[in-house]
């Protein structure tokens, strides 16, 4: 009795204190975008968000999975934000097949995605011929970024593959450096391991594991090989390293005060926050050990929970086609250090480093799916605990690391 | 008539508890076991695939970490936690000078959040900047304390934070049990002339059962819900080496998108609860009934 | 004699001396959390933790208070202390209001179920939340409670309600039944006796109730994450928050000044209610 009545007037309360005009239309927008370089980029959405005469409303919540968590639930629990980011690939596949998410066909057709978009982007965005998302950008997820500076130091150049990867490695240590800049937390480590998986492995055993996770690949020699180069490296971090956030390491890099950091060019981001230039302060690579580039690809996209308010609808049409709008797509690309998903527009102001993931991107054989892209997300987590079982344990051995991979693929239904 | 209307607004009066009982306890509860014998990823689902979901999770290397974890910081903490407040209750017994001050002082961690004391606690243990580099610079260059850090050592950083938060209220609680406990014991023992350390294990310690019985069931229970200090502390890190089986489940109800799994750990959760409370309710009930 | 007396007080400065190290050890983390929010960064990078500040600066204080960022949003930890209050307050008069109704209906009135209730209730106070998540996100989600003000009041007063029932029950029952019957006779019924015999007596555990309910609810991390919704979430969310973003450096003066500024309310309850707060523990431990 005296509950409802309570409940009741604080929620008259709530409504009153919470009460906004409603003349623009209004997007919430979750995702998880909180660096320095992730705020200026999102700061491009919001602005041109603004500009088509928008309300932006944002909602960032630190880390991918906390954002993702907090979105779901609120798209299961009836009270959807206007759009919520994902990693392009798998992670919405269920909201689509509940029936929770809006297709965006009509933005979709008129802007010719099939025709601007990489296949492999564009497909992970389509489900049974609808799309239900906008993949704003592409991200290269196997960047190696090394200070110009610190490598001279220690009077080491660009390596080329990865065994002159461990050569810079060991200068860089000689000269009392710290040679691998790593931000210690599961979802790095588990990027770290693809980006050996990528370049020691190759493209077939990459998509062996993370697509097919076909067991005889994993058991086999070759990725014995790539188990023991990943262990290696952690013999370059510094003892800090544990816990600490992906942006603080990008910053020993810019301080030249480590050589390398392995990371996705969202880290540029980063670099152009601090004033920093490619190419000349800094280097970008990617190493493979084959003849192809081995570029592991991914991106994040935006989805769009299904509502039943027209205007909702009108403002996740006018945010979807915002965020492809060509000079959005340059103007965030160059902030979030991403190149943009649509192909048809003039990227010379891109950076140095992106020109080289430009390049690959006509390249279908250069490419490589990323890991969200290929597996759902029930069974990259029970991967990526192994991984960091493996990173973390000094005792276990490379055969010990290869079951247990092979039992985390029949962890989830 | 007045009779029956006050008769009948008190049945009224306990909808609310029903409401939540019926459907928050009992429903919520049926529901999560039902899930977890169903496939269910993101979205529930009626896909009925009896103990397979228990299978793949005990079979989970860190469902078993977190479980092995939970067991170890479990029985270490509860035991550290008694025998400290346990000790400090009697200290302070001893007619000591500042009572007061020192009980607020062993008892206010207490009132702060496990978020709270987890970030305070990981400042401190921080290996590079904590502890361990104050006893670099006063020249112990040997010192090493880097077991926030190492895997097999983290979980006693989350016991040292997890103590220095509960041992106040061991404390708190077996001090009320000591001040309750007849004066005429105490002369006969003096009499008798039994060593105070001796009367304290031997006589009084047993009369306590009830005392230690609560402070047991209070720790058991939130032992069980660990969840905050992991996540402010370590995040289930380095590796899973410091996971928790709340944190799997959360991790796996959310991020993971694999509800039939998480409900498998929590319905796991739940039966271990029963198992472990059980008796000591029954234990304490039975202290309680002899003390009386 | 003499003798006697020097190991007497042999045994009172071993005595003092443990006692004094346990209250260092007890005292250390909130010493160098304090000292940490005072100094300026250049000063901690030094890593000297247990120095005072040399030049003590409530700078830090300042910037976790007004101006410490969760991505785009740089409104510092205040947010989350309205939030929480906002939170705090209701749920606390919501669900001791619940509570103490149950306990005087199941303590004196015994309506049929009161046994079953009681059992049910109590069973809950050991269960592990986890239990009760997902289904609880799905029926507010029906209900379209969730990420609601009222959504993570509902979550406090449901999941206060054994503790509150159990203190309230057993407090009723304590009270003299002829006092309870004497009402009858009068007249009073089931709200008039409630209102104006049982609430005044029942002052002092209501003082407790409020000291724990206040204390737990102000230290919840796991429901507000979950059920308050992001313009909603509590200061012990944002804190988590707002530590675990940083952009270049971390700054542990202001982690540190923003743990504090968390931790005050529970410290000022616990200060200010002395020995109150014992009891509350105390009549908190849930009897089987």
């Amino acid at each position: 009795m005296f509950s409802k009545r309570y409940l009741l007037s604080c929620a008259a309360a709530a409504v009153l204190g919470f009460a906004q005009p409603a003349a623009a239309q209004t997007a919430e927008v979750i995702h998880w975008w909180t660096s320095g370089g992730e705020s200026a980029a999102v700061k491009v959405f919001a602005d041109q968000f603004t500009k088509a005469g928008g309300k932006w409303v944002d909602t960032a919540i630190a880390g991918g999975p906390n954002a993702r968590t907090a979105a779901i639930n609120r798209t299961v629990g009836g009270n959807p934000p206007t759009a919520m980011q994902f990693n392009t690939g798998k992670q919405f596949d269920e909201l689509v097949e509940g029936g929770l998410l809006a297709d965006v066909d009509a933005v979709a057709a008129q802007q010719n995605w099939k025709a601007i978009i990489p296949a492999a982007i564009y497909d992970a965005v389509v489900r049974q011929g609808h799309a239900y998302a906008v993949p704003i950008n592409i991200h290269g997820q196997n960047w190696f970024f090394y200070s110009t500076e610190a490598l001279a130091k220690a009077g080491a150049s660009e390596p080329k593959n990865w065994d002159e990867l461990f050569v810079a490695l060991d200068k860089l240590k000689a000269a009392g450096l710290i040679p691998l800049a790593f931000g210690d937390q599961k979802n790095w480590e588990r990027n770290m391991f693809n980006t050996v998986l990528a370049g020691v492995g190759g493209a077939e055993m990459f998509t062996a594991v993370w697509g097919k996770r076909d067991a005889n690949v994993v058991k086999g020699a070759g990725f014995k090989k790539v188990a023991e180069t990943y262990k290696r490296l952690k013999g370059y971090v510094d003892p800090g390293s544990p816990g600490r956030n992906w942006n603080d390491a990008t910053t020993m890099v810019i301080q030249g005060k480590a050589g390398f950091q392995i990371m996705g060019d969202w880290a540029k981001g980063e670099f152009t926050a601090a004033g920093k230039t490619p190419g000349k302060d800094y280097g970008c690579t990617v190493l493979s050990n084959s003849s192809s580039a081995g570029y592991v690809m991914g991106g994040d996209v935006f989805a769009f929970p299904k509502s039943k308010s027209a205007d909702v609808a009108k403002a996740q049409a006018m945010l979807a086609s915002v965020m492809l709008a060509p000079d959005t797509q340059i103007a965030f690309a160059q902030k979030k250090g991403s190149i943009p998903s649509r192909q048809d527009l003039d990227v010379s102001v891109l950076d140095a480093c992106a020109q080289k993931a430009v390049g690959w991107l006509k390249d279908k054989s250069a490419q490589i799916p990323a890991n969200e892209l290929l597996s759902p997300p029930a069974v990259t987590g029970a991967v990526e605990d192994v991984i960091s079982a493996f990173w973390n344990d000094n005792g276990m051995a490379a055969d010990a690391f290869q079951a247990k991979v092979v039992a985390a693929f029949a962890s989830a239904m | 008539m007045l009779r029956h209307r006050s008769r009948l607004a008190a049945q009224v009066a306990l909808l609310p508890a029903m409401l939540i009982a019926l459907v928050v306890y009992c429903g919520s509860t049926g529901w999560t076991v039902w899930i977890s014998l169903t496939s269910s990823r993101m979205l529930p689902n009626n896909n009925f695939v009896g103990l397979r979901q228990y299978e793949i999770l005990f079979g989970n290397e860190r469902w078993l970490v977190s479980a092995s974890n939970l067991a170890l910081f479990g029985v270490m903490f509860i035991t550290i936690s008694l025998a400290l407040g346990f000790l400090l209750a009697i200290l302070i017994d001893q007619r000591v000078r500042a009572e007061d001050l020192l009980r607020s002082v062993f008892l206010y961690p207490f009132s702060m959040s496990f978020i709270v004391t987890g970030l305070a606690w990981r400042f401190l243990l921080d290996p590079t900047l904590g502890i361990a580099k104050i006893a670099h610079d006063i020249g112990f260059t040997w010192f090493e304390f880097d077991w926030l850090v190492r895997q097999d050592r983290v979980i006693f950083t989350l016991l040292a934070a997890g103590v220095w938060h509960a041992a106040g209220l061991v404390m708190a609680i077996m001090l009320a049990g000591l001040r309750g406990v007849d004066q005429e014991i105490w002369k006969a023992t003096r009499i008798e002339g039994i060593p105070a350390w001796r009367a304290y294990l031997f006589i009084v310690l047993p009369m306590l059962k009830g005392s230690f019985a609560t402070a047991t069931i209070l720790m058991a229970t939130s032992v069980v819900r660990l969840y905050d200090l992991s996540v402010a502390m370590t995040n289930g890190g380095p590796g899973i080496a410091s996971e928790v089986p709340a944190k799997f489940v959360m991790d796996n109800l959310f991020e993971r998108q694999n509800i039939g799994l998480a409900t498998a750990a929590a319905t796991s959760m739940l039966i271990t609860v029963v198992a472990v409370v059980a008796p000591l309710l029954y234990w304490r009930s039975r202290a309680e009934k002899a003390a009386s | 004699m003499r003798r006697k007396g020097w190991r007497l007080s042999a045994r009172r400065v071993g005595l003092y001396a443990f006692l004094l190290i346990s209250a260092a050890f007890f005292l250390l983390p909130l010493y160098v959390m304090l000292v940490t929010s005072f100094k300026d960064m250049s000063e901690v990078r030094l890593g000297d933790l247990l120095s005072l500040p040399a030049a003590p600066s409530v700078g830090a204080w300042v910037k976790a208070w007004t101006t410490a960022c969760t991505g785009l949003t740089c409104n510092g930890i205040q947010v989350g202390f309205w939030n929480s209050m906002r939170i705090l307050v209701p749920s606390v008069v919501v669900s001791i209001a619940v509570g103490s109704v149950t306990g005087y209906a199941m303590s004196l009135w015994r309506p049929r179920g009161a046994t079953l209730l009681f059992g049910i209730v109590m069973s809950v106070a050991f269960v592990p939340y986890q239990v009760f998540l997902y289904p609880l996100v799905r029926l507010f989600s029906f209900a379209g409670l969730n990420s609601s003000l009222p959504g993570i009041i509902t979550v406090h007063t449901i999941f206060g309600l054994p503790t509150m029932t159990l203190i309230f029950r057993n407090y009723f029952a304590s009270v003299p039944i002829e006092l309870f019957k004497a009402a009858r006779v009068d007249g009073a019924g089931f709200w008039r006796i409630f209102t104006s015999v049982m609430l005044p007596m029942a002052v002092p555990i209501i003082t407790v109730a409020v000291i724990l309910q206040v204390t737990g609810i102000w230290n919840d991390f796991i429901f507000g994450l979950v059920f308050a919704g992001r313009e909603n979430f509590p200061m012990t969310v944002q804190l988590n928050n707002i530590v675990n973003s940083t952009q270049g450096e971390r700054e542990y003066n202001v982690d540190m000044a923003a743990t504090m500024l968390t931790a005050l309310v529970p410290l000022a309850v616990y200060f200010i209610s002395g020995r109150w707060f014992v009891r509350g523990i105390a009549a908190g431990a849930v009897k089987g």
